[in-house]
């Protein structure tokens, strides 16, 4: 077990910040915690790296009671900050060489990690420049090289990838995913589901300070009743195709908005199959169609009654 | 020494905010003390004042001596004898002084009655206050052979008062102190030196523990195996360091402008003094830093601080022109201490025991004030420290 986390409560006056939140993450784990804005992850993560006082709960890494002076366990770990934290006034080289530094005594080694990082989030040509010169996406990239340069065991990502650009987003996503080949256990926060569903292995699901669902991203699936959402392009519609359809086998709900049958499925086999049918067997003509699985928002939007996003 | 070199790399980042200070600091140092006149040395010079003389007693030997006596010294404007003329050539400054001799004042004055000239004035003028000497002068002199020959007739009165006021003694200032203009000049310089040196500190020192004290970075500082303690080490021993640096920079001028004058006891203790100031500022540099949020009011605080405290405390302004309030004020300064013992160790002759004492008592209180800032400083730190991650 690399993290555990039990009954931990983290009030801000009458704000409850954390509640009861309990979690496990196991080696060579990618675990994802996902929620929205104001859930209680960064609290979270920072009452775990005991950067802030909690009220009541337990933190263990690597088995050992977590404390601000706990300097055996803090160099197994790195951490990648929400914001930019990085020296204004030392250059991209200076910047990681300063954290890597910080846990690697050995001048000769340091400096190979330090040309490591640099080189893996791909920001060799930028090394003298001063963060200030740095794109949003390449200050982002500088603010991993400098969380991960002394090679540790566990890396904490805090939401890395706000305002960040695609082709830094997708560079960040396969570096983390190296990293954890590498043999790096990860925890990484977001808000953005599909980051998630794309590189944790597992997943918890956090709302209002605690976690609601937890467990691989099929696992999360199973745990709702709805199933895809079948998609029709339709150029008529009237009330008695729509009824027709809501009454189907394994039918939740349709609609028809801006040209397009919106059905959805709870879980059970052959729900296009059946609709398709039903439009051939009644000669209504209709253009493309999709089909998408349930998304981890849909998870969220039926354990809490919101979207992820609200 | 990671943190101490970062630091330093700070540091430099702000150059070139600090080295304007600098160059402030040399143009006071080395051109103003050069053309530097103490105000309270100033060689006197006699100017005439403008009045009118008006009299009323005709025919009066001794009134035309007083008028001769004081047209020496004065000059006469010719202004009707008009009461509304005489108020607005006053009012307008045309004249400072109206004296009116009465109707009957020499015969009054010979028979030994009690009799006055009368005068207008500009109020407030201190010039009025020379005009009042010079002709208490005239008629004192007058009174005294009045008073003790019989029979003296007033053109024998004028002529004995005019020959009698006609000796001038002449004065030879004798200076103890033959460097006493070089000591002045040195005084001026360490005392200019406070205002820089207070200013490189604030700024240099404040914007390099501002960058430290960021939260994130503080963060990523703290999540790390480096104990609190050594980087607090690290980041006292290069704020030491870097006040150290800058005061041999800033003494250094001294050393090209006044050479072996430098090697001497009292160039040593004007050395001395500003070390131990500068760890007076340190001590609020350090301090100031943990206190001011905004980065951007750290040039504000560094001005306001090292131009504040020079003003009431006598760098720009001789101490004299200042009010006892103020100077109280002041002496809650390190400022107001460290230029005290420039002012004493600038005019001592040789170490007196009383020098010696109130120059240890400047530096004790300098000591204070580092010792205690930084304290406070700490104990802030700790403070903040401890709501955040302690306490479970």
């Amino acid at each position: 077990m690399v993290i555990k986390v039990e009954n931990l409560t983290k009030r801000y006056g009458d704000l409850i910040a954390l509640d009861n939140f309990n979690l496990e993450v196991n080696h060579g784990e990618i675990f994802g915690l996902l929620g929205p804005n104001g859930s209680g992850k960064t609290t979270a993560i920072n009452c775990i790296l005991s950067l802030l006082k909690y009220d009541k709960g337990t933190v263990k890494i690597y088995n050992k009671p977590m404390a601000p002076d706990a300097y055996d366990i803090k160099e197994k770990i790195g951490l990648v900050m929400q914001n930019v934290a990085v020296f204004e006034e030392l250059t991209v080289y200076e910047n990681v060489d300063y954290f890597c530094g910080l846990y690697i005594k050995n001048k000769k080694l340091r400096l190979k990690l330090v040309e490591e990082a640099i080189d893996f989030v791909g920001i060799s040509y930028y090394k003298d420049f001063y963060p200030k010169m740095l794109s949003g996406g390449l200050l982002r990239r500088l603010n991993i090289a400098c969380g991960i340069a002394h090679q540790p065991k566990l890396i904490i990502f805090d939401e890395p990838t706000v305002a960040v650009d695609p082709q830094s987003r997708i560079n960040i996503l396969e570096g983390i995913q190296k990293l954890n080949k590498a043999g790096a256990t990860i925890i990484y926060t977001s808000h953005y589901m599909e980051e998630v569903e794309q590189i944790c292995t597992r997943i918890g699901i956090m709302d209002k300070g605690r976690i609601i669902a937890i467990g691989t991203k099929e696992e999360l699936k199973d745990m709702i009743s709805s199933g895809e959402k079948i998609t029709v392009e339709l150029f008529s519609m009237d009330n008695k195709i729509l009824e027709d359809i809501k009454g189907l086998p394994h039918i939740v709900s349709a609609e028809y908005r801006d040209n397009s049958l919106i059905v959805r499925s709870s879980k059970g086999k052959n729900n296009l199959v059946s609709v398709l049918d039903y439009l051939k067997s009644n000669d209504i003509d209709f253009g493309r169609i999709y089909s998408e699985p349930p998304t981890l928002n849909d998870v969220f939007l039926e354990i809490t009654g919101k979207e992820l996003r609200d | 020494m990671l943190v101490y070199k970062a630091f330093f790399k700070i540091i430099k980042k702000n150059m070139a905010q600090i080295a304007i200070y600098f160059v402030i600091f040399l143009f006071l140092a080395v051109f103003l003390a050069s053309i530097y006149t103490d105000p309270a040395n100033m060689d006197f010079m006699e100017s005439k004042i403008d009045m009118v003389f008006i009299s009323h007693d005709k025919d009066s030997k001794l009134v035309d001596g007083l008028k001769e006596f004081i047209g020496e010294r004065a000059n006469f404007i010719p202004i009707a004898n008009d009461e509304q003329k005489l108020r607005d050539a006053l009012f307008f400054r045309e004249v400072e002084y109206i004296v009116r001799v009465p109707k009957g004042f020499t015969q009054a004055f010979m028979e030994g009655e009690e009799i006055r000239l009368e005068k207008t004035v500009v109020p407030g003028s201190a010039s009025s206050v020379y005009m009042d000497s010079l002709i208490n002068k005239y008629l004192n002199t007058a009174r005294l052979y009045v008073d003790n020959i019989e029979g003296l007739s007033q053109q024998q009165l004028a002529d004995y008062i005019s020959e009698d006021l006609s000796h001038q003694a002449e004065v030879l200032m004798l200076n103890p102190d033959p460097d006493k203009r070089l000591n002045e000049k040195r005084t001026y310089y360490f005392n200019y030196l406070a205002y820089s040196l207070f200013a490189i500190l604030v700024l240099g020192i404040s914007a390099a523990l501002k960058v430290f004290n960021q939260p994130d970075l503080a963060n990523r500082n703290l999540c790390s195996p480096l104990r609190l303690r050594d980087m607090d080490f690290q980041l006292i021993l290069g704020n030491i360091c870097f006040a150290i640096l800058t005061c041999l920079i800033m003494i250094l001028p001294s050393f090209v402008m006044y050479r072996g004058h430098m090697f001497t006891l009292k160039g040593l203790l004007f050395i001395l003094n500003t070390f131990v100031f500068s760890l007076a500022v340190l001590g609020i540099s350090f301090l100031t830093g943990n206190i001011v949020k905004s980065r951007n009011a750290i040039s504000a605080v560094a001005n306001v601080l090292s131009l504040g405290t020079c003003f009431i405390s006598g760098v720009f302004v001789p101490r004299d022109f200042l009010g006892d309030t103020l100077l109280k004020f002041a002496s809650l300064t390190p400022t107001y201490w460290y230029v005290k013992s420039n002012h004493i160790i600038g005019s001592m002759e040789r170490l007196k025991e009383e020098d010696v004492r109130a120059i240890l008592t400047s530096f004790i209180v300098m000591l204070v004030f580092a010792v205690t800032a930084f304290a406070v400083s700490m104990v802030l730190k700790k403070q903040k420290y401890m709501r955040q991650v302690r306490g479970f």
